[in-house]
């Protein structure tokens, strides 16, 4: 079974930890001088998000159908993105061993995991709090 | 221990004349119809007759011949290589020459098998079906391009190179002859053999993804080389000396393809596809630096490999470390490589080109395998140091 219940649960934890991010002036900031267009597709349950920093303006959280072609897209199992949020799995390992899925220019993905780290801070209270005390984690 | 997947699905045959066979060998991956990629020297140089005639030996089509690969392959040449294998209906390929032609075929056959565009396979794990058959028959001993699971192919748009790796790419057979590298000449025989050593050493660092398996590969093939390369490089006609290199580098690739490389790829990819230079003399003039930055996270590691390597006795890690990197620099000054940038050709950094070189060092795939951690600034006194 997933940590997470449905594909509900996972949509509510990832957009509370993406509008955390956002509203972080630091990250959302390198964010959108990167103007990257990054989709996450998850499976088990399923999920689509999409960060949309492309106007440089704003940051756009898109949960499900999105028409424009990403520039990165990375694919995985929804329990693989919570191992890698709680900082359990490192992408190495996740790359090596077939559990992402990364597609587009491989060094625009990598340039982002550094943006994103201080979110690995908070995001055990994210799913704790939205996911609530039956999050098995 | 930690857990590790170990990917080594080519199957290898080592002899010198093996490459007479490739035909038969075509066959029985099932090809009828083969694209051979090679390059406009390997064919001058009558490399390419014997493995010729072999496919005429054994009742194959006639294969389709593209020989218009540069050093360092591109978009361009791939797309021209698969519109050639389309228009022909090849159903397997045939890669014969150093580490560009072997990827060049690699992402030729992801356009034959798959159609569309190619830029929509890069990535990692991002290929979706088995490809078709891939025989590899290096002749060169350095990039264990014929057995690793990546390929990298120049953008002259973006100015970088595109990285494609899967467990699907890796070539499905390699024929390891050592008589088609006796032509090799010296500097690119020390520099490719420089470039497997740096697979070993790097595979080897790469503490959070390497393995007991790939630890071995790495410290079998680093004996082989320190025995033959300066004798491959100096006497290249000692088939001995080029048998042992051309196994060593297969090994290598088997072991950096499972457990990654780290910072003097990055910043190799970086300074070539900038400048041009090539990968293995490139990685030579980085090895030392990249040894000495990561000594202070893995001291231990490198002093198990030079007990490994008979270097030294001593059970002091901060010794047997520097033992390690005093044998690399006394290698590559033996084989005559140059030990800074500017001797290979490199013009003189701006400022910017240093924040430019540093911000693709520090996002390039290789990096994310180095036991320890490198900022841009890091990179910028690395290249300063090593011009
Ligand atoms: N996919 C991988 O796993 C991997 C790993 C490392 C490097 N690479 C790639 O490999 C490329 C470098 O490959 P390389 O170092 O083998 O060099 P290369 O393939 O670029 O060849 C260099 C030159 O050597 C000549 N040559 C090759 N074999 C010869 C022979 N037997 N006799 C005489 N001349 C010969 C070629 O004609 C060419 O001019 C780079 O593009 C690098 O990115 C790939
Ligand atoms: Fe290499």
């Amino acid at each position: 079974m997933s940590v997470f219940g449905n594909s509900d649960e996972l949509k509510n934890v990832m957009l509370t930890l993406w509008g955390r991010i956002k509203t972080d002036a630091d990250m959302s900031e390198k964010l959108l001088r990167s103007r990257l267009l990054v989709q996450f597709r998850y499976r088990d349950p399923e999920g689509l998000l999409t960060v949309d920093a492309s106007d440089g303006v704003e940051l756009k959280l898109i949960w499900g159908r999105f028409d424009q072609k990403p520039v990165i897209e990375m694919a995985m199992k929804a329990d693989i993105a919570h191992e890698f949020w709680m900082g359990r799995i490192s992408v190495p390992v996740a790359i090596l061993t077939g559990k992402m899925v990364s597609k587009g220019p491989t060094p625009k993905a990598l340039a982002l995991l550094p943006v994103i780290r201080p979110a690995f801070d908070f995001y055990p209270d994210v799913v704790h709090e939205v996911a609530g005390e039956g999050a098995r984690k | 221990m930690q857990p590790f997947t170990f990917h080594a699905p080519t199957r290898i045959t080592f002899g010198a004349d093996t490459a007479s066979s490739a035909g038969e060998f075509v066959k029985e991956l099932g090809g009828t119809r083969t694209l051979i990629v090679t390059d406009a020297n390997l064919m001058k140089a009558g490399l390419l007759d014997k493995i010729l005639s072999s496919f005429k030996d054994d009742g194959h089509f006639e294969p389709v011949i593209f020989s218009d690969v540069p050093a360092d392959s591109d978009v361009p040449c791939v797309k021209q290589a698969a519109q050639l294998a389309i228009e022909s209906r090849c159903d397997s390929l045939l890669a014969v020459g150093g580490g560009s032609v072997i990827d060049t075929a690699k992402v030729v056959n992801i356009c034959l098998t798959y159609g569309g565009d190619l830029l929509d396979y890069q990535g990692l794990n991002n290929l979706p079906s088995r490809l078709h058959p891939l025989l590899c028959i290096p002749t060169t001993a350095g990039t264990g391009s014929e057995v690793s699971l990546v390929a990298m192919i120049k953008d002259h748009a973006e100015g970088k190179k595109l990285l494609f790796g899967s467990r699907l790419l890796a070539p499905d057979s390699a024929i390891l002859d050592p008589a088609l590298l006796l032509s090799l000449p010296p500097r690119l025989t020390a520099g490719t053999g420089l470039d497997a050593l740096t697979h070993c050493l790097e595979a080897l660092a790469a503490v959070s993804t390497s393995s007991s398996l790939t630890d071995s590969l790495s410290i079998e093939a680093m004996k082989m080389i320190f025995a033959n390369l300066e004798r491959a490089t100096t006497d290249g006609a000692n088939l001995e000396a080029r048998s042992n290199m051309l196994v060593a580098s297969t090994m290598a690739g088997l072991a950096f393809t499972n457990a990654g490389v780290g910072i003097v790829h990055a910043m190799a990819h970086a300074t070539g596809g900038r400048y041009g230079t090539h990968h293995g003399i490139t990685n030579a003039v980085f090895l030392p630096y990249g040894l000495d930055f990561n000594r202070m996270a893995i001291a231990p590691k490198y002093a198990y490999a030079a007990r490994q390597l008979g270097i030294t006795n001593s059970t002091d890690d901060a010794k047997g470390a520097d033992e390690l990197i005093r044998v690399v620099v006394s290698l590559i000054e033996r084989c005559g490589l140059p030990s800074c940038l500017k001797d290979l050709g490199v013009p003189e950094f701006s400022e910017v080109d240093l924040e430019e070189l540093a911000e693709q060092a520090i996002t390039d795939p290789a990096i994310m395998f180095n036991p320890r951690e490198a900022s841009a600034e890091d990179i910028i006194n690395i290249y300063k140091r090593a011009y």
